[in-house]
């Protein structure tokens, strides 16, 4: 039983991925409806990240209590002055780590 | 000098293995995460692989393994499965102009590695057009499918020895990729917008519970960067008209 929905689940995310790339799916994208989408990645992955920080077991979370509130805040600082990938997940994972710590002293 | 074709293929997939090198690590914990919690929550070894091998996505798998865990109905898992990875919809839409007229072998393939951390690396204006983007975009796309089966498989193999891993943290490792990812792309007013529309709304609709919270947040958003990008083009268009009058004064005198 458990296969099969992985099956159907295997399905589902594929068909998720694929769907629009399709060539003979009748959809025509005009110049408006592709300047909407090139704003896609920072929504969608905005809309991942954010709740992450903020959302703790259904409830918000905005106390400088909360480690991944600081974390993500230095995150964001380093992301914004260095640009560099890595060393904004080497800020960020240190600081979750010591704040998480810290905090539970 | 100009490069020859073989050399340009070998740097081209060396760029996508390196780009995405940083984000195939950062889901160590969450493939880890996820392999375990299968085995802990009684999967077969089997079934536990086949998750990452076919089904391919972070937040499906481990909400769905919950799900099954708990003997949810079947229409339940598929439909929450569906929710969680609309957003792809929005990817596969996003990348259609370019990804449509490819041979069907390579479609399928990028359409099924096309996941949150592929598309980021293929905002580029000419992402995935020409067979050189298109090595980089198979070898990105591709050596994220293998890490994050290797993680899944170490998650499985350590998984009875594992504490259960789910109140560790470890969603924070995505949050900082994102980050990391986002705030560079940040140049300009409607990105800016885009952003900040999506970080409020998706907290507000998670707070509210509201089944389709990410995909709801994110189209409102990227109206608003959409809008402001149009209200930018309009203000521009003013502003220039006045400086073409003054241009074809000064030529005129």
């Amino acid at each position: 039983m458990t296969l099969l929905t992985i099956c159907l689940m295997a399905l589902i995310t594929f068909t998720t991925r694929y769907l629009f790339i399709h060539p003979r799916l009748p959809v025509r994208l005009g110049a408006k409806m592709a300047k909407f989408l090139s704003y896609s990645a920072p929504a969608v992955l905005t809309a991942i990240w954010v709740p992450i920080i903020f959302v703790q077991q259904g409830q918000l979370n905005v106390s400088w209590q909360n480690p991944y509130l600081i974390a993500a805040s230095l995150s964001v600082l380093a992301a914004a002055k260095t640009k560099s990938i890595y060393f904004t997940m080497f800020v960020g994972l240190v600081s979750f780590v010591l704040s998480r710590y810290l905090l539970a002293l | 000098m100009a490069l020859s074709k073989q050399k340009a293929r070998w740097l081209m997939a060396q760029k996508g293995f390196l780009d995405m090198l940083p984000l195939n690590l950062a889901v160590l914990p969450w493939g880890i995460l996820c392999g375990s919690l299968a085995i802990q929550r009684d999967f077969s070894v089997l079934e536990a692989i086949l998750m990452p091998l076919i089904v391919f996505a972070g937040s499906v798998q481990l909400v769905s393994i919950e799900l099954i865990a708990n003997q949810t109905s079947l229409l339940t898992v598929l439909f929450t499965s569906f929710i969680i990875s609309s957003r792809h919809f929005l990817y596969g839409l996003a990348l259609r102009d370019k990804l449509k007229k490819l041979p069907s072998k390579w479609r399928y393939g990028i359409g099924f590695l096309l996941t949150d951390e592929l598309f980021a690396l293929s905002g580029h204006r000419k992402a995935c057009v020409g067979q050189l983007r298109l090595i980089y975009a198979l070898v990105a796309g591709g050596s994220f499918y293998i890490f994050w089966l290797l993680w899944n498989i170490v998650g499985v193999v350590a998984g009875s020895y594992l504490p259960d891993l789910t109140h560790l943290g470890l969603d924070f490792a995505i949050a900082v990729t994102f980050i990391a990812l986002v705030i560079p792309s940040i140049i300009n007013l409607p990105v800016l917008v885009t952003v900040l529309c999506a970080g409020v709304l998706s907290v507000l609709f998670k707070l509210l519970q509201f089944e389709l919270d990410l995909v709801a947040a994110a189209l409102i958003a990227m109206y608003g960067g959409y809008l402001t990008d149009r209200w930018l083009q309009r203000r521009a268009d003013k502003n220039g008209n006045v400086v073409d009058k003054n241009k074809t004064k000064q030529g005129i005198s």
